[in-house]
């Protein structure tokens, strides 16, 4: 794979709408030394107006839906959004609850789904890596 | 200008969801006067998953078990221990000696992780990132071993009602072994970084005081507690499962330092001696675990009829790395879930706690002394900043509080 | 105050709330290899007599600690149980002690308790907003973790209509499994 058109790194930005913090911390896990996500150039930073790429996880709680839209639009185009976890995908253990408000999909829209009640640090690269493809083709579109 | 009002100015700090180190969104609301916290207010409700009501309502017992343990993705021993003890009070069920064993082991392989996870979050928020590198890396070490033994990193699922669902044999103890001496090398190495470094002793002494009255008034648990001079622990106090067999002490900070000072410096030192706690409790369970059946009732179906029929009610308290964790549940007879569950986590209760350690900080240390009490809900979803007179609201984001507490690291470095 | 065998607190309770004191009862049974006893107490206290009891654990133990409140709804009446432990600090001293109050669903009010133990004020928030429980004399009765667009009256831990039922939401191919049927 090779990434031309997308030549600087990937800058990730992490959104917990309200998980239990297994994804999250299996997340921050990537970026340690043991899988060390940042010889790719990958990095988190602290505002979504830098990111290219939104990681979200968690089941939606109502008190978070705004924060999740305001997020959203505030990230600029070109940007790709990864779901992680089984909550966030559809719902997970928490798919009836009364204060939730659905998974990540009814509230922004989700490129990337990377399922596992916490998925793995591997499959999270591996869902940052299959993100990075499709901006790359966004970014290709948007020359062309 | 009425009188109050003279000088102060009001800052609204709303702190969006953050970058490493975070967990839980939360919102605080602190009222400050020139660099100093006067006041805090603690929202909480961001997190709020309605999973009582999902255990009382949606699923049988070995259901809610599982989802139990997504109550918090780094303490998922703890909830399903607490909600088995509890079941199993109710319904008059006793698992094998050896499962108890199990559970222990397991519980205080968490209560490594956790201590360690907690570590390098804290010299994150002081500015160490190095360190925070250092110790995760120190941490997969013991995430290795948790997947070697049981079977998964985070989610291990290796509790049921009545005992464990996976033994630990023979083959697998000098692999356990190997990683308990590894920590035992390079515990040495940690303390030093931790407590003797000049930086970090700076920083965190005489930093969010909590006082062993206060800390008995608002009822907190836990290494928060602990640190304050109150020696409770569920292990030491009221024994549960193979802890009865053991010696367990309470930690408190005048063991390394003679004095009880209450502020994060003595967190750091509990935390870290309860690391060691643990790798010899682990030795020990290893040595004495008595041979044996591992489920009282292996077969599921009749499992499911015996918590179908059984009526009663029953309390679980378990020693959690972040403080006690209770649950209360009632069983009746012909209902297929539990009629009512009750969850208290540990961190519930160590917010209450916040306001006070808080008071009369300077805005630059809320992260660390927010951190401290090792919430896990840790990240401050927004900061309200409120400052009376002007009623001028402005905007920082976490980056900001962030950027001020490395800076005041840097500034004392110099 | 020397500590009590647990009969002797109940007898303790019994005695001094005479008529308030409904029941009390000691649970025991034996945990792992050396067979140490795990005890626990439940006392039933009516209501009247309620902040009697409490005082009463406070003379037991100088700050007690408070659990958590937990409430079951029961039909016609709601019980709430107070879990308190006493005699912390001491291997295998503690001792927990569950106070339970038997509230009717016609007058659902009890006293707060946050000038004895200011540590209560989370827990009966909760259960203010969680089961409809009103807590008379309560500091700060805000909602604590239901969310504001959640309207009034609507009680996550009941089961009867003011339950949550009407705000459970699922994927739109599911159906909600909802309430379990007896049986």
């Amino acid at each position: 794979m090779n990434l031309k058109a997308f030549n600087r790194a990937l800058w990730v930005y992490h959104l917990n709408t309200g998980s239990c913090n297994g994804c999250d911390i299996e997340i921050l896990a990537v970026l340690t030394p043991r899988y060390d996500v940042e010889r790719f150039g990958i990095r988190l930073v602290g505002s979504p107006r830098h990111a290219d790429v939104l990681l979200v996880t968690g089941p939606v709680a109502r008190s978070m839906e705004d924060s999740v839209r305001r997020i959203y639009a505030q990230t600029p185009d070109p940007k790709v959004v990864i779901a992680v976890g089984n909550c966030g995908a559809e719902g997970g253990v928490f798919h009836e609850a009364y204060s939730l408000i659905g998974p990540i999909d009814q509230i922004i829209p989700v490129d990337v789904y990377v399922p596992g009640c916490p998925p793995r640090p591997e499959a999270i690269i591996h869902g940052v890596v299959m993100a990075w493809a499709k901006l790359e083709k966004l970014v290709q579109q948007e020359v062309a | 200008m009425a009188v109050g009002e003279t000088g102060k100015t009001t800052y609204t700090i709303p702190i969006g969801p953050i970058h490493p180190a975070l967990k839980e969104p939360i919102q605080l609301m602190l009222e400050i006067e020139g660099e100093k916290v006067v006041n805090t207010d603690v929202l909480v409700g961001q997190v709020h998953r309605s999973i009582e009501w999902l255990g009382m309502n949606r699923n049988n017992p070995v259901q809610t078990l599982y989802l139990a343990e997504r109550i918090c993705g780094i303490c998922n021993i703890c909830h399903p221990f607490c909600l088995a003890m509890a079941v199993e009070q109710a319904a008059n069920i006793t698992p094998p000696d050896r499962a108890e064993y199990i559970r222990v082991i397991a519980a205080e392989m968490e209560r490594i992780h956790s201590h360690i996870l907690w570590a390098g979050v804290a010299a994150h928020e002081i500015g160490f990132d190095t360190v925070f590198y250092l110790t995760w890396r120190v941490r997969e070490e013991i995430m290795d071993l948790i997947e070697y033994v049981f079977g998964n990193r985070v989610t291990k699922a290796v509790l049921q009602f009545g005992g464990v669902r996976r033994d630990i044999t023979a083959e697998q103890l000098p692999r356990i072994r190997k990683s308990l001496d590894y920590y035992k090398s390079i515990f040495e190495h940690l303390r030093r970084i931790f407590l003797e470094d000049r930086t970090v002793r700076m920083r965190t002494r005489n930093v969010g005081i909590l006082s062993t009255e206060d800390a008995l008034k608002l009822l907190t648990v836990g290494p928060t507690a602990r640190a304050s001079g109150v020696p409770k622990d569920v292990r030491q106090d009221q024994p549960y499962s193979a802890y009865a067999d053991l010696d367990v002490k309470a930690i408190t900070p005048d063991i390394v330092t003679g004095t009880v000072v209450g502020d994060v410096y003595d967190r750091i030192i509990v935390r870290l001696l309860e690391v060691k706690q643990s790798m010899e409790i682990i030795e020990e369970c290893i040595a004495r675990m008595p041979e044996g059946p591992i489920m009282s009732e292996p077969k599921m179906p009749k499992l499911l009829r015996l918590l179908t029929d059984a009526a009663g009610e029953g309390i679980g308290r378990v020693e959690a790395p972040r403080g006690e964790d209770i649950h209360y549940v009632r069983l009746e007879a012909g209902q297929s879930t539990l009629a009512t569950w009750k969850v208290r986590a540990p961190t519930y209760v160590n917010l209450m706690a916040v306001p006070t350690i808080l008071q009369g900080m300077q805005i630059a240390d809320v992260p660390i002394v927010f951190a401290s009490i090792d919430p896990c809900q840790s990240c401050t979803n927004r900061i309200l900043v409120t400052d009376r007179a002007t009623g001028r609201k402005s905007v920082l984001g976490y980056e900001e509080l962030h950027r001020l507490s490395v800076e005041k690291t840097r500034e004392l470095q110099r | 105050m020397e500590r009590l065998t647990p009969q002797a607190i109940i007898d303790s309770f019994s005695k001094k709330l005479g008529d308030g004191f409904v029941s009390g009862s000691v649970y025991e049974r034996e945990v792992a290899v050396k067979k140490n006893k795990f005890r626990s107490l439940w006392v039933e206290v009516k209501k009247s007599a309620f902040r009697d009891a409490i005082e009463h654990i406070c003379h037991l133990q100088k700050y007690p600690h408070l659990a958590i409140i937990s409430s079951s709804d029961l039909g016609a009446e709601v019980e709430l149980i107070y879990h308190f432990t006493i005699y912390y600090g001491h291997h295998l001293e503690e001792l927990s002690l569950g106070l339970r109050v038997k509230l009717p669903k016609s007058d659902l009010k009890i006293p707060t308790i946050t000038d004895l133990i200011p540590g209560a004020i989370f827990t009966e928030r909760e259960t203010q907003e969680m089961m409809g429980v009103e807590v008379v004399g309560i500091p700060d009765g805000r909602r604590l973790f239901i969310a504001e667009d959640v309207p009034e009256g609507v009680y996550p831990w009941r089961k009867d209509e003011t339950g949550p039922e009407k705000l459970l939401r699922v994927l739109p191919e599911r159906k909600p499994k909802g309430k379990d049927k007896k049986g």
